[in-house]
C-alpha cells in the first residue's frame, strides 16, 4: 500500500512540475499547406508547402529529419516556378541541429546552402547557379538553431502556462547570420485546421529584426492547443503584401 | 469627361485582360471592377443609345469576369509531377546521410 502511494505521489510530482518545454514532434508526421497571397481580402493560391518528419539512422546515430518543401501550383509554373527545399537533421530528443540544407530554385534563381553544425561552430557551403561554391566557418550561440528547426522547436513551448502578452526568445541562423526572434503569446482562438476540423489554437505573434517581415503583430502563427501543437494557420506580412499558409491536411501526428 | 472615362475604361480593360490571363485568382476582380465602372460610365454618357464602342467595352469586361470566375471555381490547384525535383530530394537525402557520417567521424 505504501509503495503504491509512493508511486502515486512521485507520478503526481513529475506531472505537476513539467518543464516549460516538451517535445510533441515525432517522426512520420506530414503537414500539407496551401500558400496564398492576399490583396485587400482577395486571395490567390500560389504554392503548396509540405512539412515532413522522418527518422534517419546512420551507423552511429539516430536523427530526426525535418523537411519543408515548397512548390508552386502548375498554373504558376510557366510564370514563376518555385521549387524550394529546406531541411534540418536534428537530435530526436533535444532537437538540436547537426545539419541544415537549403536548396532553392525561385524563377531560375538557384542557391544551395549547407551548414554542418559542430556545437557552436558552423561550416557553411554556399553555391549559386553556374558559380563555384564558397566555404565559410563561423560561430553561433549554443542555443541558436536553423529556421526549420525553429519552426519545430516552437512547438515544444508550453503555451498553456503562458499569460497573454508573455514572450519567449529564440535565436536562429539564416544566410550565415544570427537573428533574434521573439514569440508573443496572444491568447486562444478557434480556427479551421484542414482535416482536423475546427480547433482551438494558441495565437502566437512572431517578431524578428529583419526587413523580410513587416509590421507589429502581423506575423502570426496559430498552433493547435493540444499535445501536438500543429501549426494550423501561418499569416505573414512581407514588403509586397500579406500571405498565409493554411493547413490542408495533417497526418501521422 | 467622357474622353477621360474612355481612357480609364480601356486602361482597366487591358489590365483586366492581363490579370485574367495570369493565375492571380480573385485579385483580377480589382481591375475588372474598375473596368466595369468606367465602361458603364462611358455607356451612360454616350449621346447615342446604341453606342457600339461602350457596349463592346462592357461585353469584354463581362467576358474577363466570367473567365476569372470559371478559373477560380472550376479549375483546381494542382502540382505538376516534377520527377527532377523528386530525384533531387532523394539525392539530397543520400548526400545528407554522408555529411552526417563525416560529421560523426570528425567528432570522434
Amino acid at each position: 500500500m505504501k509503495k503504491t502511494l509512493l508511486i502515486l505521489v512521485l507520478f503526481f510530482l513529475v506531472t505537476s512540475f513539467k518543464s516549460d518545454t516538451e517535445n510533441p514532434v515525432k517522426s512520420g508526421e506530414s503537414l500539407v499547406y496551401s500558400g496564398s497571397y492576399n490583396m485587400s481580402g482577395l486571395l490567390t493560391q500560389i504554392a503548396q508547402v509540405n512539412m515532413t518528419t522522418e527518422k534517419v539512422t546512420t551507423a552511429k546515430n539516430n536523427y530526426l529529419h525535418f523537411s519543408c518543401s515548397l512548390a508552386t501550383y502548375s498554373k504558376w509554373d510557366s510564370f514563376f516556378k518555385i521549387r524550394d527545399v529546406y531541411e534540418s537533421y536534428v537530435n530526436p530528443i533535444s532537437l538540436k541541429p547537426s545539419l541544415y540544407k537549403r536548396n532553392i530554385n525561385e524563377g531560375g534563381f538557384i542557391k544551395k546552402e549547407k551548414y554542418v553544425i559542430k556545437g557552436s561552430k558552423v561550416n557553411s557551403t554556399v553555391s549559386f547557379k553556374n558559380n563555384q561554391e564558397t566555404q565559410n566557418s563561423f560561430t553561433i550561440g549554443t542555443n541558436t538553431v536553423d529556421v526549420i528547426t525553429f519552426l519545430y522547436q516552437m512547438r515544444t513551448v508550453n503555451f498553456a502556462n503562458f499569460k497573454v502578452g508573455q514572450t519567449k526568445s529564440f535565436t536562429i541562423v539564416f544566410d550565415e547570420k544570427e537573428m533574434d526572434i521573439s514569440l508573443k503569446y496572444m491568447g486562444k482562438e478557434t480556427i479551421n485546421a484542414g482535416n482536423l476540423g475546427k480547433k482551438e489554437c494558441y495565437k502566437v505573434s512572431i517578431a524578428a529584426k529583419t526587413a523580410a517581415l513587416k509590421g507589429k503583430d502581423k506575423n502570426i502563427i496559430w498552433l493547435t492547443a493540444d499535445e501536438h501543437k500543429i501549426p494550423a494557420l501561418i499569416q505573414f506580412s512581407i514588403p509586397v503584401g500579406v500571405g498565409n499558409l493554411t493547413l490542408k491536411s495533417a497526418t501521422g501526428i | 469627361m467622357k474622353t477621360l472615362y474612355i481612357i480609364l475604361a480601356v486602361f482597366f480593360l487591358i489590365l483586366s485582360a492581363i490579370f485574367s490571363y495570369l493565375p492571380l485568382g480573385t485579385i483580377a476582380l480589382i481591375p475588372i471592377s474598375f473596368a466595369f465602372l468606367f465602361s458603364y460610365l462611358v455607356f451612360k454618357k454616350s449621346e447615342t443609345p446604341n453606342n457600339k464602342f461602350s457596349k463592346i467595352l462592357l461585353i469584354l469586361t463581362i467576358v474577363c469576369l466570367i473567365f476569372v470566375l470559371v478559373k477560380v471555381f472550376f479549375i483546381k490547384n494542382e502540382l505538376e509531377i516534377d520527377t527532377k525535383f523528386e530525384q533531387q530530394k532523394i539525392e539530397n537525402n543520400k548526400d545528407a546521410k554522408k555529411d552526417l557520417e563525416d560529421l560523426e567521424n570528425d567528432l570522434e
